[in-house]
């Protein structure tokens, strides 16, 4: 086998989190690639919940269906997962709470250990049976207890030797309990790689930016961004939790015009309220990193549970029309660095960069290779800090190229009014008694000309706003976005293994998009979109700037992320074989 | 213009030329002009000045001013120079909105704005009324008045605003009336020299739409807190006078200062910024950043 999947299951509240972050860290020590999904609800305590982790001996890029190896903490754990085990799955569980007589013993591997037990006699603590049964299942797919025992000591060291030594002892327990044995062996390259998730990456990604200033509500699934800021706020940042999202973004725009780059972010919900906002930092033209987590909605939708249903909506977004760059980040490492690229962009061209995340691409945790944090550069576009005394400063001059010169405040003899009315180059407004007059109208539409303008300059100026083509003379063609991109890459080498030549189309900068270079990559070529929402709205968005229409297309709606074996699968379907 | 009461001087300094949009006789004149004046006497530069308004008739207050401003979305004024605060200490932040901005819609970021402390002032040009839209009620608006939206007359009773600034921990809290210029200035001056979160209630009559709420009915109402020995460092007091109005039925109407307390800022207690203002903040080195990303190996 190349790669083991480890699913933890039981209530909210039994540490599954901890088990399946303590898996990820063994196994991304011992050199082998991991991912590792999380499944929960609106619930803080009982419910049911699962953290599969996937282990792989090479680049691991889906969760996968099916489970290898189930811990078990409760009953409902063996109820609502048996339909996922695989055949010969081994199932860890506790045999004085949970009973396995509804699974058939002789289709699985049955791994009964008193686990309560062990972790009393251990420690007298009870939540350590979570460690005997992880001791357990790393001895299945046969990591040394030596990597597991380093981990416990970094991560349970600063509670002192007799807590360290108590885990050790649990997890040792367990790994060495009769019937326990060495099923899979995985042999990963060796390297001791990073493991995140990707609201880690983005947060990353802006802290290597130089963001400073991050405003959030808190909502599912990007709270997690503004843990990451308030946990680092010795860096040098400000995390701040403000009163709702309107709030947030309008603080994000205050920061930003006074020089600081700032982001804030929430979840389509929040984003709903953000959204006069948005237009604000349109109309004003000031920079603004948007960070949209999306969640299967609509409303308060499934709020736990991950969907692409948003990218319209944030496309269109606010009344009137202005300039606006949407990014999906298609892998863990791009969610590091076109979160960083997005900073530039703002700046450069004055305008607001929203980066669509998914509760998938948030949340889930892969091993991955160092980021390339010498390739961040910082670049601020044009700020200008000299200003000529007795002459009023033309912050919103008619340029070529549609960017005006910025000042911040604080500088003098380059003070101005940014006015969410239309204006003059000067920053006065031409709505109220000049409205209707020959020259206003005149001024409305130079400015309106020149904010679109940035469009073409963008287009022009920047090499990213095309997909990737993978595997060009590929009889079928994948196209995604963002987080759907890496499942559909497994997929392709699934379909590979049965003699099927399918290539992949995908996009991490969705807005705006080069038409013509664009409809170039597509045309020809048989298209079929995989996208997590029920209307194809890559598709649409396609359409509307190529003419091209795809005609086949995987769509899913029920809150689940795409996994490889899962696109394979239907691929089949729609195309025969 | 008709801001005839500011000083000739600063003036000159602060005014970049642009007319604003109010009706002549407008109580709003009377605020650009004790702005100037605060400004002008507290000799703060106008590259160091951020006057931030909201949308309504007060909304034109940046426009008039040389100073740096932003002329921003209906009630989200305050959001967006609490950014320009927490960015760059250094600014002095001037929130200038009238009641629909600020006591209606944007409510909420008072309360909020006021319980951090962040040093800002905040003006609201209260009028009763909602002018630009052509008169329709407002938060401020008399139990019983009609306007176009209240043709019968209004069925809500007035939102108190000084009352809920002091609720909400606002660390000054002054009113003032756009008839008497030169004591709003000193109101606004205060506000401006206060460390902390100030709120100045400023009636600031609506020749247009309020024929209620006129200049003659506050000069037969209002009385200054200052000429009855008001004990302004009490909160309880303070929040007594706040009731006053309602309890006399709009018979005794104080200005001046209700409440002055000294409480960290804002930027007094956050991590970041007793480091220094975050503009001036360097950016992060890329062994800072290596550094970081250990956490996750």
């Amino acid at each position: 086998m190349t790669d083991v999947s480890i699913r933890i299951a039981g209530a909210h509240g039994d540490g599954v989190e901890s088990s399946g972050a303590l898996v990820i860290k063994v196994a991304a020590k011992a050199g082998l690639q991991v991912l590792a999904y999380r499944g929960y609800g609106s619930i803080i305590r009982g419910g049911h919940s699962w953290y599969q982790v996937r282990l792989g001996e090479s680049k691991v890029k889906s969760y996968g269906e099916g489970i290898d190896i189930l811990i078990a903490l409760n009953q409902d754990s063996i109820t609502n997962q048996k339909s996922h085990l695989n055949d010969k799955a081994v199932v860890i569980y506790d045999p004085s709470k949970v009973k396995a007589d509804e699974l058939d013993a002789s289709k699985y591997r049955l791994i009964p250990i008193p686990l309560l037990d062990i972790a009393i006699k251990a420690s007298g603590d009870p939540i350590m049976r979570n460690t005997v049964a992880v001791g357990a299942a790393l001895k299945f797919v046969g990591i040394d207890i030596d990597v597991l025992s380093s981990v416990l000591k970094a991560q349970f060291g600063r509670k002192g030797d007799e807590i360290v030594n108590q885990n050790i002892k649990a997890a040792a327990e367990g790994y060495n309990y009769q019937g326990v044995q060495t099923l899979y062996t995985l042999r990963g390259d060796g390297k001791h790689r990073y493991a995140l998730d990707g609201n880690t990456a983005l947060s990353v990604g802006a802290y290597a930016a130089g963001c400073k200033f991050y405003s959030a509500y808190p909502m599912t699934p990007a709270s997690s961004i503004l843990h990451w800021f308030a946990s680092h706020e010795d860096k040098g940042v400000m995390p701040k939790q403000v009163e709702d999202e309107i709030a947030a973004i309008n603080m994000a725009i205050g920061a930003s015009i006074a020089g600081v780059r700032s982001m804030c972010g929430t979840s389509g919900g929040g984003f709903s309220l953000m959204v006069e906002g948005l237009g604000l930092a349109g109309m004003i033209e000031t920079p603004l990193v948007v960070v949209e987590s999306q969640r299967a909605g609509p409303s308060t939708g499934v709020p736990t549970k991950t969907e692409q249903g948003d990218i319209l909506f944030v496309m269109h977004a606010s009344q009137g029309e202005f300039p606006r760059i949407v990014v999906a980040p298609r892998t863990i490492d791009e969610c590091f660095s076109i979160t960083a690229n997005a900073f530039n962009l703002a700046d450069r061209y004055q305008v607001p960069v929203i980066i669509m995340m998914d509760l998938y691409q948030s949340e889930h945790v892969e091993t991955v290779e160092a980021f390339d944090v010498d390739g961040v550069k910082i670049d601020r576009g044009k700020v200008v800090t000299d200003g000529k005394d007795g002459e009023r400063f033309k912050r919103y001059l008619v340029t070529d190229d549609g960017v005006s010169p910025r000042s911040f405040p604080g500088t003098k003899n380059l003070e101005f009014v940014a006015g969410s009315d239309e204006h003059t180059e000067l920053g006065d407004l031409v709505t109220d008694m000049y409205a209707g007059l020959d020259w206003a109208i005149e001024v409305r539409k130079q400015m309106h000309d020149k904010r679109m303008r940035k469009i073409e300059t963008m287009l022009k100026n920047e090499s990213v706003f095309v997909p990737n083509v993978v595997n060009e003379n590929a009889e079928y063609f994948f196209v995604t976005f963002g987080s759907t991109t890496d499942s559909a890459a497994e997929a392709i080498e699934i379909l590979k293994s049965r003699g099927r030549n399918f290539g992949l189309i995908s996009f991490s900068y969705l807005m705006p998009l080069d038409k013509e270079k664009t409809r170039k990559m597509l045309e020809g070529k048989k298209l079929i979109n995989v996208e997590g929402n029920y209307t194809g709205q890559l598709a649409q968005i396609i359409r509307m700037n190529t003419g091209i229409e795809i005609k086949q297309g995987i769509l899913k709606y029920d809150g689940e992320a795409f996994t490889g074996s899962e696109i394979a699968r239907k691929a089949l379907e729609l195309v025969g074989g | 213009m008709a801001d005839a009461n500011a000083p000739t001087k600063p003036r000159q300094v602060l005014t970049s030329g642009v007319k604003p949009i109010w009706c002549p006789g407008c109580g709003d004149y009377g605020v650009q002009a004790g702005i100037n004046k605060a400004l002008a006497d507290l000799g703060i530069a106008r590259e160091n000045a951020v006057i931030v308004s909201g949308i309504g008739c007060s909304s034109s207050m940046p426009h008039p001013f040389s100073t740096y401003g932003v002329h921003s979305l209906h009630g989200r004024l305050l959001p967006v120079a609490a950014g320009i605060k927490l960015a760059n200490d250094d600014l002095t932040v001037i929130g200038a909105g009238g009641d629909g901005d600020g006591y209606g819609i944007g409510v909420g970021h008072l309360v909020h704005n006021a319980r951090r402390n962040v040093d800002i002032t905040y003006i609201v040009m209260n009028n009763e009324i909602y002018g630009l839209t052509t008169g329709q009620t407002s938060p401020t608006s008399l139990f019983g008045m009609k306007t176009k939206s209240t043709p019968f007359g209004s069925i809500e009773n007035p939102e108190n605003p000084i009352g809920v600034a002091l609720a909400s921990g606002a660390t000054y809290v002054a009113r003032a009336f756009s008839g008497d210029p030169m004591h709003m200035a000193e109101m606004i001056k205060g506000g401006i020299q206060h460390k902390g979160f100030s709120i100045i209630d400023v009636f600031s009559p609506c020749v247009t739409f309020n024929n209620i709420n006129t200049y003659d009915w506050f000069r037969q109402r209002v009385y200054k807190l200052e000429s009855v020995g008001h004990d302004a460092t009490s909160i309880s007091s303070a929040m007594e006078r706040s009731l006053e109005t309602e309890r006399t039925n709009w018979e005794k109407v104080p200005i001046g200062l209700f409440y002055k307390v000294e409480r960290p800022t804002y930027a007094a207690l956050d991590m970041t910024l007793q480091k220094g203002s975050l503009l001036k903040q360097p950016m992060p080195t890329k062994e800072k950043v290596t550094e970081i990303l250990k956490e996750y190996l």
